[in-house]
């Protein structure tokens, strides 16, 4: 879903920049209130398994492949703000050094990858209710990686489409990103799941940050 | 993290890597697709990167250039956000 330089008019670069940066300037005040230093390697670890992640093209139907985004997996464990950052983090990376999704566009990959899968993060709340068993808990994450995928890619179809640069419109460009989403979506909630059911299980404290109710008494970290 | 734990997910994330990139699909994805069916041509990209396509230029074996550009992806990647973590965070806690 990395926009490439060259799909996306100046308008539209610019504007969503400028979306991107003020989110991301949000982002980064809000998790200075609550993200503590001794996280930072595991939020390196798990950005960087994102990052192999996105790399891993996994194969669906009609000769199409899809990769997992990974927003929904960081915000449960870490919450929007620091999600995002990560994200972004992971999508520099590509940008700079790998020249997957364009320099230009780079905003708009933003927008759609890390801030969208950032903020799923409500998403998986909502479903989840306050005190959701395992199953429940998990069975949210899976819809919401689903979900922010496919919303993810509207976002997508919508920039490409009002893009004078790209030569079609949103009455194309939305079914047909929606129509591969929805099948690459199902492949996100797949490694999601189990990897933050795995995660949740060696390290139930991980989750505490955000997900309070579902620690344990008297469960300790260290 | 315990300290031990996180060494086992990123040892298990390199083997990862190390195993998956044979059977990673080289297919187009969404997006691509979609422009594919569009005959939309990717324009020259702006930026060609250091690594462009996940590849070393003067490794021939596709594995092997894989292989270390994703490596160094990953080093990239945790050093960046680590950086940011630290950064973002107050420095206090233990």
């Amino acid at each position: 879903m990395h926009i490439p330089d060259g799909y996306l008019d100046a308008p539209i670069c610019i504007l969503t920049y400028a979306v991107s940066l003020l989110i991301l300037i949000l982002c980064w005040k809000k998790a200075k209130s609550e993200f503590q230093s001794r996280f930072a390697s595991t939020l390196a670890i798990l950005s960087s398994l994102i990052f192999v992640a996105q790399m891993l093209n996994f194969p669906i139907v009609g000769g199409t492949s899809g990769h997992l985004v990974g927003g929904t997996l960081l915000a449960t464990i870490f919450g929007p703000y620091i999600a995002a950052l990560g994200m972004t983090i992971v999508l520099l990376i590509q940008a700079v050094f790998f020249a997957d999704g364009g320099i230009t566009t780079f905003g708009a990959n933003i927008f759609n990858m890390a801030i969208i899968g950032a903020f799923s993060y409500y998403i998986v709340k909502l479903l989840a209710g306050k005190t959701p068993s395992t199953k429940r808990f998990l069975t949210s994450v899976f819809v919401t990686s689903w979900l922010s995928v496919v919303l993810g890619s509207l976002a997508c179809a919508l920039e490409i489409g009002f893009s004078q640069a790209f030569p079609a419109d949103i009455s194309v460009t939305v079914p047909a990103m929606l129509f591969w989403h929805a099948i690459i979506g199902v492949g996100e909630g797949a490694i999601t799941t189990p990897l933050v059911s795995a995660i949740k299980y060696v390290n139930p404290s991980l989750f505490s940050f955000h997900f309070p109710w579902r620690l344990p008494i008297n469960e300790t970290e260290e | 993290m315990k300290q031990k734990n996180e060494t086992i997910l990123l040892i298990a994330t390199i083997i990862a890597l190390a195993i998956l990139i044979p059977f990673a699909s080289s297919n187009p994805d969404g997006l691509e697709r979609v422009a594919e069916s569009l005959e939309v041509e990717e324009p020259a990209p702006l930026w060609r990167g250091i690594m462009p396509d996940y590849s070393l230029e003067n490794i021939d074996n596709p594995y092997v250039s894989t292989l270390i550009s994703g490596m160094l992806g990953v080093c990239l990647v945790l050093a960046a956000s680590f950086i940011i973590g630290k950064a973002v965070s107050k420095g206090e806690s233990k």
